[in-house]
């Protein structure tokens, strides 16, 4: 089966300091992709080198959307959301000065406004608490809603895949739980995951498949049922082996 | 009483011109993080787009104010596909040098190929006075106030209202996340520096007509002031720029009207110094914060 | 000695010395706006000496260099919490005030300028002045304080944090920088033999920010480079005036876009940052 998105071999490097060496990802579709890895790690590289908004000195990336193939490193950013692709950045990244319905409208910039009226209905019967603060300035939030509004705002153009960055940071641990609910749920309708992420215990639970990088290198994949089980992993992430 | 509420009106008037250009800085700015400092420049160019115009082709305020708009517009088109894209992104400073030298080559073009002094403005529209009881004001005088406030009501509207505004606003805060929910950042741009230009362009037409006269050289003083008040009202909220540009223009009215106009153009650069020194980032704020 | 030249050659000396001056100050990331002003102060100081008091040329330049480095210290103490760009802008409107207050005090002249100074300035004073400053100016780069007010420029947090006074340091270089342009403004004075408020505005303070960056900022003779080589060629521009400015502003616009560096350019020990967006963890792409 040919998969969704491949990322073949990439070498990103931020003036002489390498932030990937020979980074090679594939993510087939219906699936949720976990990307562990520490601080550092190139986690975030390798989701700004998909959506094109890092340089990539070597590789390629390519999405296999309505039929064919799209080399990414030829797109710009705004192109390759029109594909289908959407963003729930690190630390959230809201419009702060904005409402949290501009945010929301905002994210159905690039889709049919109608449809996006109804979508933005559907994600505040998800989220109810987006309902009663949809006047508020983003800015004003707590970080679970802020967490909410990004995701929310990332589903509303109808994508087929979602690059999740960093869901669980800054939140509380129920907190995290739920939102990783969420996320099970979003890829329950179809819609293909690659969630990049540092708690492993809870992103290897609700994962298809995972990848564990180090210092811009991949060492282990997988299903995400063997990588739970592996000593790296374990020793990592999961505080030890049992 | 009536000399306060004279003085109020002429500060008003000045203080919306600085607000124009002010906005377009600030549009900019904003948008683009970057200072145009060929902007003043380009409402030099509408302004004596809109005087050729008047001069040579036709007398009707329509259509010269189109002129004006227009040679603006135009200029601030062309400069941002060849100064500002290709710099997009690099050091500030760049950009600020390389606008500098598009700035100096219009100014002293328009020196070269019309003159180099003050020109006469050509009057197309009466000076004739309408009395309002207490206070008085002459027809470009209302012009003037009518395009200011007119610009400033068009670019709100536009930043607040408008699918493409919210974009607008979008890219001025993040603009990598709006590039990546489908926002065509250069566009984005585009669209900007070419309304800001062509604000400025209007705003030039009404002080040419209001003074009478027209000068390759005029952006200069202008410019200061406009970037005086985004600095003061900082770069968060448009309308803050707009509050600053009226206050100083009514600030330096009543100044002139009642000490002496030999310090007025201090004022703004002391109002400058105390803000900042109390908010480094403006009165309102800026996004940088 | 040098016949028609002379005065080419003495403004050529004397902008490269403004410009040292402008380069020392910017070391630590303060990018003065005031430097005419400075100039103009410092000029106003030692003619004041020379002609009112009798005062010989060299203390009276020395008088103009100290008035200098006092109004640059003090200009630095003012901006200390303001950043990059804000930072410039504040310079500029201390500059324009000095400017504005210049023309309106009777005693120097107020418009009608300081003139009936005596002609002090030669070839020689000239040349020895822009050696000291510029031995100063290397001799400072080099030194301890020179790499604190590097860390300064490139993060002023980073500094902060590795210990370094970054009120200090400011001071410090934007008093040197300033005391260089005290100086040269005095010689300026008794060569011109006519101090102006107009001379002291905005315009000229951005021609030698043009001389630095074009010349390059991070290499102290990429700044005398600039400065020599945009103080002669409008000179050997035979056309009309007006045409040679264009032609000016052209040869800067090109030079930054195709080669933003400046001339002589010197990878900085960081990344400066003017308006940064934030640390991006990698070189953002082209769109």
């Amino acid at each position: 089966m040919t998969p969704l998105l491949s990322v073949s071999d990439i070498h990103v490097a931020y003036k002489a300091v390498p932030a990937l060496s020979g980074v090679s990802i594939e993510l087939f579709e219906g699936e949720i992709l976990v990307i562990l890895g520490a601080n550092g790690a190139g986690k975030t590289t390798i989701i700004k080198s998909i959506v094109g908004l890092t340089d990539i000195q070597r590789g390629g990336i390519s999405l296999r959307m309505n039929g064919s193939s799209h080399d990414l490193r030829k797109l710009k950013t705004h192109e390759i959301h029109r594909l289908g692709v959407t963003w729930v950045p690190e630390g959230r990244q809201l419009w702060g000065t904005m409402t949290v319905m501009d945010n929301l409208r905002m994210g159905g910039f690039a889709a049919d406004p109608a449809e996006t009226v109804q979508r933005i209905e559907e994600m505040m019967d998800w989220f109810p608490r987006l309902r009663e603060r949809q006047h508020q300035l983003a800015g004003s939030l707590s970080g679970g809603e802020q967490q909410m509004v990004a995701l929310a705002r990332a589903l509303i153009a109808r994508p087929k895949l979602v690059l999740m960055d960093e869901l669980s940071l800054g939140l509380a641990p129920l907190v995290v739980a739920e939102v990783f609910q969420l996320v099970k749920k979003v890829n329950a309708l179809g819609v293909s995951v690659l969630l990049v992420e540092q708690n492993a215990r809870q992103a290897l639970r609700i994962a298809t498949r995972a990848y564990l990088l180090e210092v811009g290198c991949v060492v282990e994949s997988g299903l995400a049922a063997e990588l739970a089980t592996k000593r790296s992993v374990q020793d990592i992430f999961l505080g030890g082996h049992s | 009483m009536n000399l306060f509420l004279q003085q109020l009106l002429n500060g008003v008037i000045i203080g919306s011109t600085y607000a124009v250009i002010a906005i377009g800085f600030a549009l900019v700015f904003t948008v683009l993080r970057v200072i145009n400092f060929a902007h003043p420049d380009i409402f030099m160019v509408g302004m004596f787009g809109g005087l050729l115009c008047a001069t040579y082709v036709t007398s009707n305020f329509l259509v010269v104010a189109i002129a004006s708009a227009l040679s603006a517009g135009f200029v601030g088109l062309a400069l941002e596909r060849a100064v500002l894209r290709p710099l997009r992104g690099r050091d500030t400073l760049m950009t600020l040098i390389a606008t500098l030298g598009v700035g100096i080559m219009l100014e002293n073009g328009v020196a070269a190929l019309i003159s180099p002094d003050v020109v006469a403005f050509p009057a197309v529209i009466s000076r004739q006075p309408i009395d309002l009881g207490a206070v008085s004001i002459s027809r470009p005088q209302m012009v003037n106030l009518l395009v200011s406030l007119g610009s400033l009501a068009i670019v709100s509207y536009y930043v607040r209202l408008t699918a493409y505004g919210r974009a607008t606003r979008a890219v001025a805060e993040r603009p990598d996340v709006a590039a990546a929910f489908g926002v065509n950042v250069d566009r984005v741009s585009q669209v900007a520096v070419v309304l800001a230009s062509m604000l400025a362009g209007c705003a030039a037409l009404s002080v040419g007509l209001l003074y009478g006269n027209a000068w390759a050289f005029i952006g200069l003083a202008y410019g200061i002031k406009g970037f005086i008040c985004i600095l003061v009202a900082g770069n968060r909220y448009f309308e803050g720029v707009i509050l600053v540009a009226l206050a100083l223009g009514i600030l330096e009215a009543l100044i002139t009207g009642y000490l002496s106009s030999t310090y007025r153009d201090a004022i703004a650069f002391l109002l400058l110094i105390a803000v900042l020194y109390v908010r480094p980032n403006g009165l309102f704020g800026s996004y940088t914060a | 000695m040098f016949g028609q030249w002379e005065s080419l050659v003495i403004f050529t000396l004397l902008n490269v010395m403004l410009t040292v001056g402008v380069y020392v100050t910017a070391m630590s990331g303060q990018l003065s706006l005031a430097t005419a002003a400075i100039a103009g102060l410092g000029g106003y100081a030692a003619a004041i000496l020379t002609r009112n008091f009798g005062w010989p040329f060299v203390p009276a330049v020395l008088a103009g260099a100290v008035v200098g480095g006092c109004v640059g210290a003090l200009i630095a103490a003012v901006t200390l919490r303001m950043r990059d760009f804000v930072l410039k802008l504040t310079t500029l409107a201390f500059g324009e005030m000095i400017a504005v207050v210049a023309f309106n005090i009777d005693y120097i002249g107020g418009a009608n300028s300081f003139t009936g100074i005596p002609a002090y300035t030669s070839f020689w004073s000239c040349l020895i002045a822009v050696g000291i400053a510029t031995y100063l100016a290397w001799r400072f780069d080099g030194s301890r304080q020179g790499f604190a007010a590097r860390a300064v420029r490139d993060d002023v947090v980073a500094a902060a944090a590795a210990g370094i006074s970054v009120l200090r340091v400011r001071v410090v270089t934007f008093a040197l920088g300033a005391a260089i342009c005290g100086a040269a403004g005095a010689l300026q004075a008794h060569y011109m033999l006519i101090v102006s408020p107009q001379e002291l505005g905005f315009f000229a303070s951005l021609n030698f920010i043009i001389f630095l960056l074009f010349g390059g900022m991070y290499v102290l003779w990429g700044a005398m480079l600039g400065a020599t080589v945009l103080t002669i060629l409008p000179e050997l521009m035979r056309f009309t005036t007006a045409y040679r400015a264009v032609l000016l502003g052209l040869i800067i616009t090109v030079v930054v876009l195709f080669r933003p560096q400046g001339l002589i350019a010197r990878v900085p020990t960081g990344v400066p940052r003017f308006f940064s967006r934030g640390k991006r963890a990698t070189r953002p792409r082209s769109q």
